[in-house]
């Protein structure tokens, strides 16, 4: 099939001259599998759940509320807040996210009712919280976040295993793969990959999303030296997108046209599974993560007012919408109904 | 020969060169750097044109073109410099998932930039590119096809701007009002309870106020909620190039552009009107979209309050140093220890202001003054105040250097020449050495707002936030709000480029607040040069 090149050209020439010259020599119209995402993925029809219940005003919601913790959360957090003004615009939010381990002091001292986590509390978080009210801290799940592994978007590599992956970022090789995946060749590619190097990329240490995967994929091993630690997770993304041999990790709500996710198994071997909505609820992708509201409730006492309708919000179609809108994978309606009956 | 060269090198010609050459390598990586930012933070107010192309499958995509680029390794000898990609931005988040995708050209079968195609923009989801199937009131219909449906759109969308603007005001002025009266109530009735005084008069005085006000509040709410359901009157059924149909309230749109039709002035037009709400407006969707209002609002606030505390502290300690204490050892001391806390990294400021002014100053203040509050901290958590002193410390030594720069040029003979005449040290210190003083004075103001404003690192740890529920400077008694948090340039920059999740969408974003950052810092140097030169010329016998 022999293309219309010059039709191509002169049209493009008009919108912004970006194919000149270069437009008049296209020859072959070619099938070339392309390097942008999967349309399905995007259907945030998919992921709604028709018994979501609307979110009803209750009156007598007033006053501050202030939350503290992780950055993971952060737009989260202030989207939600956004929505619940709305609904109660005599409600002040303050949100401030400079990390999990800020959201348990906050609790503890009473500054922030609200302490978004991106990871469960460590044991001595919880014991000081108990010290001081006598009950454990109340975790709320409130998101489902699948860490993707993200590569440049020319890479070929069709799937990794957990262990490859462990083997890329890991110096002590926990999972025990066999060699070092230090070349892409490793990984079972071929041609220019073959001998293209493995360039990492991370988070840096003070972050949640650092532990989680130095947890569960590095199972507590040590990070290789050489992975290139970033303070944000976009700038993960934005590292992979400019490097080619690069390789990252970030939440999927991050991915943009400039990288690759790839599908991941549990074990060599195994079925790859993409980090989607439906995998993660069905807990077939290996690195889903919840995320958490920490909220302080003493047992048989009800939430104060303003904490529980915010819940209730985030718990309400609109909330879990803006979950979708951020790009996290909204919880199981059978989980949010036993949240909202333990409220 | 020899001896040329040496007369070359003792003409003291080539050391002019190196200066000259000194200086042009800093004015090309300034203008470099600003050139770099104003490429891509001003191509952002642009109405770009919208580009559909038709692939081999028969699908097709519509956006803005955003780069082109050639792929690696693809060269054959049919294209012997290889094959190319462009990038587009195809918005339209909630149907697709991504902003942008990449199309490899050899896939594009025709490209065309249609006339009557529409770009969105949305209060949520981003940017929608598409067409217009219908528009409807509630279950009725109003106009179908495109064209109609534009014609029809157009002054619904400023209909609904208008009632948006209505909601803004009822939400933040007239409800904000009633809250702040509720809060200031439920605090007085708190106070009340501390102090274990239960006069029952007063006590009932006050809650048939706070009923009141609650009444107020209800019947604004109720206003409020009919004015949010006639912005959802109108809907649009938009379609986007596919033929996948999207239903949006019009309430819901900002603008609708129809950027291929549009003229070079018409576009001009819409540069400048975008340029103007980016201004003005409060950001949108976790600050990724909308204004940055509040940001420039904070920053030049901040760098005020800053100024005003650091320009009194410096000038005194500089008069100290320079008039009063006895030159010696001490204050040879001291003035190394000044010129070192200098170079003191702007993070250490940020924790002592976050350990001495928020817990330490702040939390003493909040026991002794705000102890209704209490849990939640009044002035005991980063705020406005605590953010400027640490700035002001920070920024302290440049004023005070340049201070006793500029008193050390003061002549002798002024100083003689006024004692001589009666008057008393601190008269003449006064009326005459101050004002010869002042350029050099403002000069360290002019490089302390400098650094002041670009400095972020401190400021996260004492008071800034991504997004702040209220500016710190309104209409209600004490008017500046010490104990507000507030929103920063410098932390925008750093949240949207490295927190938000959609970092491709908030780039040109990112680049507009630098360029505002930029332009705010050069707007305050300017007004203090000003001021300076006007000092300058008062005092043109001071040899500063």
């Amino acid at each position: 099939m022999v293309g219309r090149p010059l039709f191509v050209g002169r049209a493009l020439d008009r919108a912004g001259g970006f194919f000149r010259g270069r437009a008049l020599c296209l020859g072959l119209v070619l099938f070339v599998g392309m390097g942008s995402g999967p349309l399905s993925w995007a259907a945030s029809d998919s992921m709604v759940d028709p018994e979501w219940k609307a979110y009803s005003r209750v009156s007598g919601v007033s006053g501050n509320l202030n939350s503290i913790g992780s950055d993971t959360l952060n737009n989260l957090m202030t989207l939600w807040a956004e929505g619940f003004r709305k609904e109660y615009p005599n409600v002040k939010i303050q949100i401030e996210g400079k990390g999990s381990s800020t959201a348990p002091p906050a609790l503890i001292e009473g500054t922030a009712q609200l302490g978004p986590m991106s990871r469960h509390m460590k044991a001595k978080e919880m014991d000081k919280f108990e010290a001081k009210f006598g009950y454990k801290a109340t975790t709320v799940p409130v998101a489902v976040d699948a860490l993707a592994v993200y590569v440049n978007k020319d890479n070929p590599v069709a799937c990794l295993s957990m262990e490859e992956v462990d083997a890329a970022f890991s110096k002590t090789r926990r999972r025990g793969h066999s060699v070092n995946l230090g070349t892409w060749g490793k990984a079972g590619l071929d041609g220019v990959w073959q001998n293209a190097r493995v360039s990492l990329y991370g988070r840096n240490s003070a972050s949640g999303t650092y532990g989680f995967f130095k947890k569960t994929v590095l199972k507590k091993g040590d990070y290789k030296d050489e992975v290139k630690e970033q303070p944000g997770s976009a700038s993960v993304v934005q590292g992979v997108t400019e490097d080619r041999g690069g390789i990252g990790y970030s939440g999927i709500g991050y991915r943009t046209s400039g990288v690759r996710v790839i599908p991941l198994s549990a074990t060599k071997g195994e079925t790859c599974y993409d980090p989607t909505f439906g995998n993660a609820s069905a807990g077939t992708y290996p690195l889903a993560r919840f995320l958490y509201l920490y909220v302080n409730k003493a047992p048989g006492k009800p939430l104060p007012p303003l904490v529980r309708e915010f819940l209730t919000y985030v718990y309400s179609r609109q909330g879990q919408h803006i979950v979708i809108k951020d790009g996290y994978f909204p919880l199981p309606q059978r989980l949010i109904q036993q949240q909202l009956a333990e409220m | 020969m020899a001896t040329r060269i040496k007369k070359f090198l003792g003409s003291g010609t080539l050391f002019v060169w190196f200066c000259g050459t000194a200086v042009a390598a800093s004015v090309l990586l300034v203008s470099g750097v600003l050139l770099l930012i104003m490429i891509n933070g001003l191509g952002f107010f642009w109405p770009h044109a919208l580009v559909e192309l038709t692939l081999t499958d028969g699908t097709r995509v519509l956006g803005e073109l955003k780069g082109e680029e050639v792929i690696p390794h693809s060269e054959t000898t049919a294209f012997p410099e290889g094959k190319t990609r462009v990038k587009l931005k195809i918005g339209n988040r909630d149907l697709y998932g991504l902003d942008f995708r990449w199309v490899d050209t050899e896939r594009v079968v025709s490209a065309d930039t249609p006339t009557d195609v529409i770009a969105v923009e949305r209060r949520e989801w981003g940017n929608f590119y598409g067409r217009i199937r219908e528009v409807r009131r509630g279950g009725e219909h109003v106009a179908s096809g495109n064209e109609d449906g534009w014609t029809a759109l157009v002054p619904l969308i400023d209909h609904a701007n208008a009632l948006h603007d209505d909601v803004a005001h009822l939400q933040r002025d007239v409800i904000g009002d009633v809250n702040y009266d509720i809060e200031r109530i439920r605090l007085k009735l708190r106070a009340l309870a501390l102090q274990g005084q239960d006069d029952p008069v007063r006590i009932a005085v006050l809650e048939a106020s706070l009923q009141a006000l609650e009444r107020r509040y209800q019947e604004h709410v109720d206003v409020l909620r009919t004015l949010s359901d006639r912005l959802n009157e109108y809907s649009v059924v938009l379609i986007e190039t596919n033929g996948r149909e999207l239903s949006l309230p019009v309430g819901h749109i900002v603008n609708a552009l129809r950027p291929n039709a549009m003229g070079l002035f018409e576009k001009i037009g819409t540069y400048f009107i975008n340029f103007w709400s980016v201004l003005s407006q409060e950001p949108r969707e976790a600050n990724t979209e909308g204004g940055i209002f509040p940001a420039i609002f904070g920053t030049v606030m901040m760098v005020l309050i800053m100024s005003v505390a650091v320009v009194p502290f410096g000038v005194l300690a500089a008069f100290y140093l320079r008039e009063y204490a006895r030159q010696g050892l001490i204050v040879r001391v001291i003035r190394v220890a000044v010129n070192n806390l200098a170079g003191v990294p702007s993070i250490v400021f940020g924790v002592f202001g976050l350990g001495f002014f928020v817990y330490a100053v702040g939390g003493t203040l909040d026991t002794l003054f705000y102890p209704e509050a209490l849990p939640t901290p009044t002035f005991g958590t980063g705020g406005i105040l605590w953010a400027s002193l640490t700035l002001a410390l920070l920024t302290v030594p440049v004023v005070i250097v340049a201070t006793e720069e500029g008193l050390s040029a003061v002549p002798r003979e002024y100083r003689e020449g006024s004692l001589a005449l009666g008057a008393t040290k601190i008269e003449s210190m006064i009326r005459v050495i101050l004002p010869c003083a002042l350029p050099g004075i403002l000069t360290g103001l002019i490089l302390a707002v400098a650094r002041a404003t670009g400095e972020v690192a401190p400021l996260m740890l004492t008071g800034v936030v991504k997004l702040a529920p209220a500016l710190p400077l309104d209409h209600h008694f004490p008017f500046i709000h010490f104990e507000r948090k507030f929103m920063h340039l410098g932390f925008h920059i750093f949240d949207v480029g490295f927190q938000s999740p959609n970092v491709e969408a908030a780039k040109p974003m990112v680049y507009v607040t630098t360029l505002i950052l930029v332009m705010v810092v050069i707007l305050l140097n300017l007004s203090a040069v000003a001021i300076r030169n006007h000092m300058r010329k008062k005092f043109r016998s001071a040899a500063v």
